[in-house]
């Protein structure tokens, strides 16, 4: 069984704080790999490093044997990893439908100059666009809201035209980050029931980030504990669930660890002073 | 500590090329005396520039303006309306009344914008500056009208050019650097001793915060912009005698840009960065042109032989700040 | 297998989206020919010094536009688009009259002004693009410190190089074989501008303006979803210098020589106003906001009252316009965001065959049928079970910590 996505030796620093440290995770093929620990640790960290966003001090990743750290993050997406947002990763100023035509962006046929002057190719191909876009829409059942603007859905439409839009890239790793926030204890048993039929049906590798650990333990194959950076221990859901120091790092004796994870999806102030 | 370094530098490289160039009337000296000026009116506009960056987080555009306006307002009370008022008396009254503008601005304009994004404040500086020069351009033409300088109805000041260390100085132009080291001093006590000073000093990122601490925000944004408002004002008038014509605009044509690149220099949240920043540029600014390549000392326009030398070097410098160190050599924003 | 084929095999649902009848196809094609037919026939049958005008309230629209890709598009500020606009203007007229041998006397064939205009639209591309490099690292309120400086630097070093402008005489820019009276320039400025309107409507309808769009709203996301930021980012500035290029060449042209005086850095921050009240990212108010701002002072002193006054007070008209364009600024900023773009929306939407109305409609949230078909092809539906209610807001994520079984 190949490994999809290998992360090794990852470490990340922020100025003097030690974001990642050390980091190996293991992602066989058609698993369902859980990410947990405590906020702040450290893991929607991990998922930037893993997709590009940020560039490890130490370590490097790995994607079906291949060495991507160098790799822009457009590429790894066309690799075939896609990726979800703590807060939605959808961009707000566009509508439901134009969402799903960005998804669909890198597999676009005709080239960028071409398409400003109008090249047939171009209009041929953004109604095939729209047209397979209306499609995952109508598959979602959504289609009415195809020209409304992301302002003033309900949380749970947005999430899941975020599910439709990442699937829409036709990815072979999933990266999920938190996908049952929001969600009360039976939608999240719906959502892991959905998932465990995707994997089957989309023939996906998932690794996830999430706190509710009903989830992690039906779905999960097996589960790594992040906490302040550093792989507390893994193993299979039940096992990590009781392992000791896991129920002290959540429970009690959690440190009041504020130092906040540079989200690079929340959008720096304005001022606009050099990244 | 870092703000005595820096300074502590920029007085040893001062008095090192003073004392080199003594005597030689090809000299960078009075090169350096006008710079250090010059240095001191973009130190007055950048230090308006830095209140407002680090009250309302933006680019004041209209700095300029401020100055410009009340050059023509003094102008405006002595030469057409032919008060018959001290220069002085005139210079107040039109200091009050630009504080009064920079007050209506942070009214209209600032306080609606409060929430929005940084850029639509910016754009609205603009709009505001543009509104200014269009004004001028209508009331006032564009024919430049001429301002006499402060310092030449003090008593006892001779009209043309004073005589230090072998070349010749326009006298408002050592009325500006005494000017600014009072201002400076009186600032300094200002930030570090009054409850105020100290707010403003340590204003955070986002009203919001501050607010939580018990600070007045309203009351410290009305401060800063009347503050910035006659600095500015202070500025103009100051400045705009010594290049011998009062034209629309003069104050953000001639001075806004460099003034800017002061502040990023200093540090655009740094008060004593802004007036470091401002005699760095100003020196780099004559210097650059005395080695360009000069004519004409005292008071007299400067070319170079090749054109826009000291403005290319503004630009080279600004980019280099903001590429390496945008936060410049005393600010503290990452 | 992957989503697509997954898909493939279900029937749509029905589709709820509008389109016009047969006579309302009509009605806005009726509207669409008046417009345009209406300002051709006007720019045919004005005297001159009105077509004058004209061509400059297209050569503004091509410049507002071209100040929109990277204001309202990127949503950075450019303070310096009179140092592109400049630039090209002067290579423009230094090619005709250096390199082409045209001259006043003789005029200047339509090839050559044709390779002067491509030589403006590629300066303007380069010189914009560099200034996308360095957008890359810098943005906001920093970048517009930038591009004013980098305008600055043009006026007072690149336009003072003798060879390309000769000093305060200027660069003579004949215009072309065909074209040298006002109207029909003014028809050559509207082809023109013709030309930009299709290219930035095809860049929104594709995916380089969706590209664009996303990396303005949230790079990150952008990027995950396989846009390349870095080459979209540069392309928006190289997109407006080519715009503002061509917005250089049509004006040297048009009044024939060309003066460092006449790109003043005012004008750079009097485009972005001009932007701003056309509305940032809307195409149809950004062309009314700028021809506005070209035609207000001269249809101001057609007045004859007005034209007394002015006279008599030795004020200039453009001037006039001037303060208003900045004072309507102000206005749009703090009141009315959307610009006039936004205040001509219920009639730019109905041309574009939408239904006409002051609000469009929100659509409605999924109710419970919908959710039921969702669940269906997914195959999870267990028959008997309502399917639970959408949450209506953002709920506090549930707790790390569950109770031991």
């Amino acid at each position: 069984m190949t490994n999809v996505l290998e992360v090794k030796n990852t470490g990340i620093r922020f100025g003097g704080l030690v974001a990642l440290d050390d980091v190996n995770i293991t992602v066989p093929e058609w698993e369902i790999v859980g990410l947990i620990g405590p906020n702040g640790a450290g893991k929607t960290t991990l998922f930037n490093c893993i997709m590009g966003a940020y560039q490890p001090n130490t370590g490097s990743i790995w994607y079906r044997g291949r060495d991507i750290s160098l790799l822009a993050t457009h590429r790894r997406t066309a690799l075939g990893i896609g990726r979800t947002f703590q807060n939605i990763g959808l961009i707000r100023g566009l509508t439901v439908l134009e969402n799903f035509m960005v998804a669909e962006h890198s597999r676009i046929s005709y080239g960028a100059w071409g398409a400003l002057l109008g090249m047939p190719r171009s209009f041929a191909e953004e109604r095939r666009l729209k047209r397979n876009a209306m499609e995952v829409l109508d598959f979602i059942g959504l289609p009415h809201l195809a020209d409304s603007h992301l302002d003033g859905l309900p949380y749970g439409t947005l999430k899941l035209i975020e599910v439709g839009t990442v699937l829409a890239t036709d990815p072979d790793l999933l990266l999920l980050d938190e996908p049952s926030s929001g969600m009360g204890p039976d939608e999240a048993h719906e959502f892991g029931e959905r998932l465990l039929k995707l994997r089957q049906t989309l023939n996906l590798t998932v690794l996830m980030i999430e706190h509710h650990v009903p989830l992690v333990v039906g779905v999960c194959d097996y589960v790594y504990v992040l906490n302040f950076g550093k792989i507390l221990t893994e193993g299979k859901p039940q096992a990590v669930r009781e392992h000791p120091e896991v129920v002290a790092a959540y429970l009690g004796g959690e440190a009041v660890d504020h130092t906040s994870e540079a989200d690079p999806n929340t959008e720096p102030e304005d001022a606009g002073a050099p990244a | 500590m870092r703000t005595a370094i820096v300074a502590g530098v920029v007085v040893a490289f001062i008095a090192l090329v003073l004392t080199l160039g003594a005597g030689d009337a090809l000299g960078p000296n009075a090169f350096v005396v006008i710079g250090v000026s010059q240095g001191c009116v973009y130190g007055l506009v950048a230090l308006g520039l830095v209140l407002v960056y680090k009250g309302s987080r933006v680019f004041n555009f209209a700095q300029g303006e401020f100055g410009t306006f009340a050059a023509y307002f003094v102008f405006l009370m002595l030469e057409q309306w032919k008060l018959g008022i001290p220069y002085i008396v005139a210079a107040l009254l039109a200091v009050l009344a630009v504080i009064l503008l920079g007050l209506a601005m942070e009214r209209v304009v600032v306080r609606p914008l409060l929430n929005a994004p940084r850029i639509n404040l910016l754009v609205a500086t603009i709009a505001f500056a543009l509104f200014s020069i269009s004004m001028q351009l209508i009331l006032f033409h564009p024919e430049p009208h001429v301002l006499d300088p402060l310092v030449s109805k003090l008593p006892g000041v001779p009209a043309t050019g004073l005589e230090i260390f072998g070349f010749t100085v326009e006298p408002q132009r050592l009325l500006i650097v005494a000017l600014l080291a009072v201002l400076a001093g009186v600032l300094g006590y200002f930030f570090s001793r009054t409850d105020l000073g100290l707010a403003i000093l340590g204003t955070s990122q986002d009203a919001f915060a501050t607010r939580v601490v018990g600070i007045g925000v309203e009351r410290m944004s009305r401060f800063i912009w009347a503050a910035a408002a006659g600095l500015g004002a202070i500025a103009g008038i100051l400045f705009v005698p010594l290049t011998g014509a009062l034209t629309p605009g003069v104050m953000t044509t001639g001075v806004l840009i460099p003034a800017f690149t002061a502040a990023v220099i200093g540090g655009m949240t740094s008060l004593p960065g802004a007036f470091v920043g401002g005699i760095i540029i100003g020196l780099i600014q004559s210097l650059s042109n005395w080695a360009a390549g000069h004519y004409h000392i005292g008071g007299d326009l400067i070319q170079a032989k090749i054109p826009g030398t000291p403005d290319i070097m503004l630009v080279a410098i600004l980019l280099i700040v903001l590429m390496i160190r945008p936060q410049g050599l005393l600010g503290s924003e990452a | 297998m992957s989503t697509a084929e997954a898909t493939a095999t279900l029937e749509p649902v029905e589709s709820t989206r509008f389109t016009p009848s047969a006579q309302g196809w009509i009605a806005r094609l009726v509207v669409h020919v008046l417009i345009f037919g209406g300002a051709l026939l006007i720019t045919a049958m004005v005297p001159g010094y009105w077509a004058f005008r004209i061509s400059l309230a297209a050569i503004y629209a091509i410049i507002g536009l071209s100040l929109n890709v990277v204001l309202g598009y990127v949503g950075q500020v450019s303070l310096g688009h009179h140092g592109f606009v400049g630039i090209a203007a002067f290579i423009s007229a230094w090619y005709v009259t250096t390199k082409a041998g045209c001259s006043l006397e003789q005029g200047c064939s339509l090839s050559s002004f044709f390779v002067a205009t491509a030589l403006a639209v590629l300066s303007g591309g380069v010189a914009a693009g560099l200034l996308g490099l360095v957008a890359l690292r810098i943005r906001g309120l920093y970048l517009a410190l930038i591009t004013l400086s980098y305008g600055f630097m043009a006026e007072t070093a690149i336009f003072q190089i003798p060879a390309l402008t000769r000093g305060g005489a200027g660069m003579p820019a004949p215009a072309p074989d065909g074209f040298t009276s006002d109207n029909r320039y003014a028809f050559l400025t509207l082809a023109f501008l013709a030309l930009v309107i299709y290219i930035d409507w095809r860049l929104i309808r594709s995916k380089v303006g969706r590209a664009i769009l996303s990396i303005k709203h949230s790079e990150p996301v952008a990027a995950s979803y396989g846009i390349n930021v870095t080459a979209y980012k540069t392309m928006a500035f190289v997109l407006s210098g080519m715009f503002a290029g061509l917005a250089g060449a049509l004006l040297a042209f048009r009044v024939e020589n060309v003066v460092s005086n006449d790109f003043d850095f005012s004008l750079a921050l009097l485009w972005v106003l001009m932007v701003v009240v056309g509305g940032l990212g809307n195409r149809v108010g950004v062309v009314v906001g700028s021809a506005f701002f070209a035609l207000f002072p001269f249809i101001l002193s057609s007045f004859g009252t007005l034209k007394n006054f002015f006279d008599k007070h030795a004020i200039e008209p453009e001037l006039v316009g001037l303060a208003l364009g900045a004072a309507l600024a102000l206005f749009t900023i703090i009141s009315y965001q959307g610009g006039i773009g936004e205040q001509l929306s219920p009639l730019t939407r109905w041309l574009g065959g939408k239904p006409f109305t002051r609000h469009p409609e929100e659509h409605a949230a999924p109710k419970g049928h919908q959710r039921k078909k969702l669940l269906s092809r997914m195959g999870l539906d267990k028959s008997g079970e309502t399917p639970t209610e959408e949450s209506a807001a953002v709920e506090t994520p549930s707790e790390p910590v569950e109770e031991d079984a």
